[in-house]
């Protein structure tokens, strides 16, 4: 008798069972019961607009009202984006920017911040002074930019009839290439100084002996450039790149302050014409189509940087 | 039973009692408003919520201010997230969304059971939307010309233009390189330009004068002979760089008194703005009749009611609109916003008295009133938006490619008929 009661106890324990985490086959459980809290978070911020807004894009909608019942499902607006001429300018000039901004921002990105990894007197002060535009409010920082562009009583107009570089003012808002010129120009001034931040942190963590080491190989400075800085930036210009992509496709502010999207929609990106069929015109199915394509070419796009560049820094 | 429990009874009734009856005697009216603090009109609506509380025993009326910019957006979102406020204070040309989504409750009821007479009520066509009546005109306002005399009489002119012809004139004469920089700094005329909706109102001007109209009953007529004329007017104002381009509103009103700009057609806020001047320069500023005619007038804003409100709240809501319509505040809102109100037969002799100029302001809108005009085109409300940016960019085009007016005035035509 005392045996089996024995027995029992030992084999079969009583009440709630418990989950050992530490156990290897429930250690994995542990791992995502943490990250749950965040997931849910995420999910509720993140995902739940993004669902909200592929939900608009399909109903034939103006204005969406949260909590009322859902119109029918069509396919309506994707037609209308897909059939419309100002949908592929938007996407052409969004092209376009990108390739100016983010490859103007990096060349200029690269040069200062291998300027201010130098050793020079007041070091400090030019590094300040590089990462400055990137601190100005972007809304601000874009004001102060449209009162010097002003075509008849702005800085840059009279210091270059000043200098005889042009004989008559550019009228930014009369000149398609000169607007998009001038909002690319204004993206690079404040998106330029992230580019030298990450990379001038790129350049302190390659290691010393390497360049060392090519130097004893005799190579140049320039050979030392591109066999060493460069793949060893490779990583770092990949993530920024990615950012700096990204940002010049979300970005509003500067292009709504300075243009407007004009002229005759030379400055219209995909962000300008998402808030314009949203807010400006109520039809916010339409945008809604718009921004879900945005987010699928970022999407796209971000995931094909990162494999290149994961890929290279392997 | 104790007399512990009885006191205890009592009590918990006379609790449940008062807290029935709390929501009966403590009612708070939400009231959004981009006027509140501003300088004449906020006065004016502090006024009436004065007035309101003091009369209403248990009402209070919480006004909540939001930006002018980001106003339409911050009503959209209240609206459609279901917590509008429960006074509405809308832009003229932004209500017809709202009254087309539902979310407006129709007033003709309300207007017929408190006999609220709005026959000749300044711009109050423009409440009318799909046949019932969404709101109440509040400010209607008829466009004047200011100027700057010294510049005239330096340029030889010596009164103030009042034709297009002699407006033209005036113009040409003033606009100048005054320093030899090769840059032009003293410009005749000064017209907003940026942004869609001032180039529209801008061009209105002109198309008015020229007999034209951007639509007629309800149909546009952006080709008309005479929408194309005014169309012809607006470009050359810009091919003789007679104005500075790329100017928004308050651009234009400060270059005005900082005596950069000669004359400006704007309504009679403009008035408000002379007064801030230079000590030197004020004097020279001037008021005149526009040399338009008819001139361009528009409407401002409008008061109106959320549809899904309770009984109980709209017709406490609908007895704050009736004090804002009432002649004691009608009157009181010509002296303290210095512009005429919408309500017809008021006496102004006080105001005229204390400022001449008002005279001119109640000519103006008179004037504006009688001709119908709005600068929101009837028929296209729905579409303005739309319908400003095609203006915009035709004109744009018109500028850029030198294209004749009559080809802008027939692709503007196309391209809003495409959108109805």
């Amino acid at each position: 008798m005392t045996h089996l009661t024995e027995t029992t106890i030992l084999t079969k324990p009583k009440g709630p069972r418990m989950i050992d985490f530490s156990a290897p086959r429930h250690r994995k459980k542990f791992g995502y019961l943490l990250l749950a809290p965040a997931v849910i978070l995420m999910a509720l911020i993140i995902v739940y607009p993004i669902l909200l807004s592929v939900d608009i894009s399909f109903q034939d909608v103006r204005i969406a009202r949260v909590g009322a019942s859902d119109k029918p499902w069509t396919l309506d607006n994707y037609r209308w984006l897909f059939a419309s001429h100002e949908f592929w300018r938007a996407c052409w000039v969004t092209a376009k920017m990108v390739v100016f901004v983010g490859g103007t921002a990096l060349v200029i990105g690269l040069a200062t911040a291998l300027l201010v990894n130098q050793k020079f007197k007041g070091r400090a002060l030019a590094r300040l002074f590089v990462a400055l535009p990137w601190a100005v409010p972007e809304v601000v920082a874009t004001v102060i930019w449209a009162w010097m562009l002003d075509s008849s009583f702005g800085v840059v107009n009279w210091a270059l009839l000043r200098l005889g570089i042009i004989s008559e003012a550019i009228q930014f808002s009369q000149n398609s290439t000169a607007a998009f010129f001038a909002v690319c120009v204004v993206m690079i001034w404040k998106g330029y100084p992230l580019m030298t931040i990450m990379l001038l942190a790129g350049l302190q963590s390659i290691p010393e002996e390497q360049y060392q080491a090519a130097k004893v190989d005799g190579a140049s400075v320039w050979q030392r450039f591109w066999y060493v800085t460069v793949p060893n930036l490779a990583p770092v210009m990949g993530v920024t790149l990615i950012m700096t992509t990204l940002w010049v496709f979300r970005d509003f502010a500067i292009i709504h302050v300075l243009t407007g999207g004009g002229p005759l929609g030379a400055t219209t990106t995909l962000s300008i014409m998402t808030f314009e069929q949203s807010f400006s015109y109520f039809r916010m199915g339409q945008g809604a189509a718009v921004g879900v394509v945005t987010m699928l070419i970022c999407a796209f796009i971000s995931r094909a940087l990162v494999s290149r560049f994961a890929s290279k820094s392997h | 039973m104790t007399h512990l429990s009885k006191i205890t009874v009592m009590g918990a009734f006379a609790i449940s009692t008062a807290l029935t009856a709390l929501p009966a005697v403590s009612e708070t009216l939400v009231f959004v408003s981009w006027m509140k603090d501003e300088p004449g009109y906020g006065d004016w609506w502090n006024e009436i919520i004065a007035e309101y509380e003091a009369t209403h025993d248990g009402v209070d009326i919480e006004m909540t201010r939001v930006a002018r910019d980001d106003y339409a957006n911050a009503m959209f979102t209240m609206f459609a997230g279901g917590s509008p406020p429960d006074i509405v204070h809308l832009a003229a040309f932004e209500y017809q969304p709202f009254a087309d989504e539902g979310w407006l409750e129709p007033l003709d009821a309300w207007i017929e059971n408190s006999e609220l007479d709005l026959t000749g009520w300044a711009g109050q066509g423009t409440c009318e939307w799909d046949g019932s009546t969404y709101c109440i005109m509040l400010l209607y306002t008829g466009y004047i010309m200011s100027f700057n005399e010294q510049m005239l009489a330096d340029a030889g002119i010596d009164a103030a233009p009042a034709t297009w012809d002699e407006f033209l004139t005036a113009a040409r004469a003033i606009t100048k390189d005054t320093d030899g920089d090769g840059l032009i700094d003293q410009y005749g005329i000064g017209l907003p330009t940026k942004g869609a909706g001032s180039v529209m109102h801008s061009m209105l001007n002109f198309v008015l004068d020229a007999g034209g109209a951007w639509t007629v009953d309800g149909e546009p007529t952006f080709n008309s002979p005479e929408t194309i004329e005014g169309i012809s007017r607006f470009k050359t104002i810009f091919v003789e760089k007679l104005s500075p381009p790329e100017l928004g509103s308050g651009d234009v009103r400060q270059l005005f008194i900082e005596g950069r700009v000669g004359m400006t057609v704007d309504g009679p806020w403009v008035y408000n703005i002379v007064k801030g001047a230079s000590d030197d320069i004020r004097p020279d500023l001037k008021l005149a009749k526009t040399p338009f005619s008819p001139p361009v007038g528009g409407t401002s804003n409008v008061l109106g009611m959320p549809s899904d409100l309770s009984d109980d709240k709209k017709q406490l809501v609908w007895e704050f609109i009736e004090l804002a319509t009432s002649e004691q505040f009608q009157q009181r809102f010509a002296t303290l916003g210095s512009s005429p109100a919408p309500r017809p037969g008021l006496d102004y002799s006080e105001e005229i008295a204390k400022d001449p100029y008002f005279a001119l302001f109640d000519a103006a809108n008179t004037d504006a009133a009688a001709a119908g005009i709005d600068r929101l085109p009837k028929g296209l409300e729905i579409e303005f938006a739309e319908v400003s940016k095609i203006v915009l960019e035709e004109t744009q085009r018109m500028l850029i490619e030198d294209l004749e007016p009559a080809e802008a005035g027939q692709r503007m035509q196309d391209r809003v008929l495409a959108l109805k």
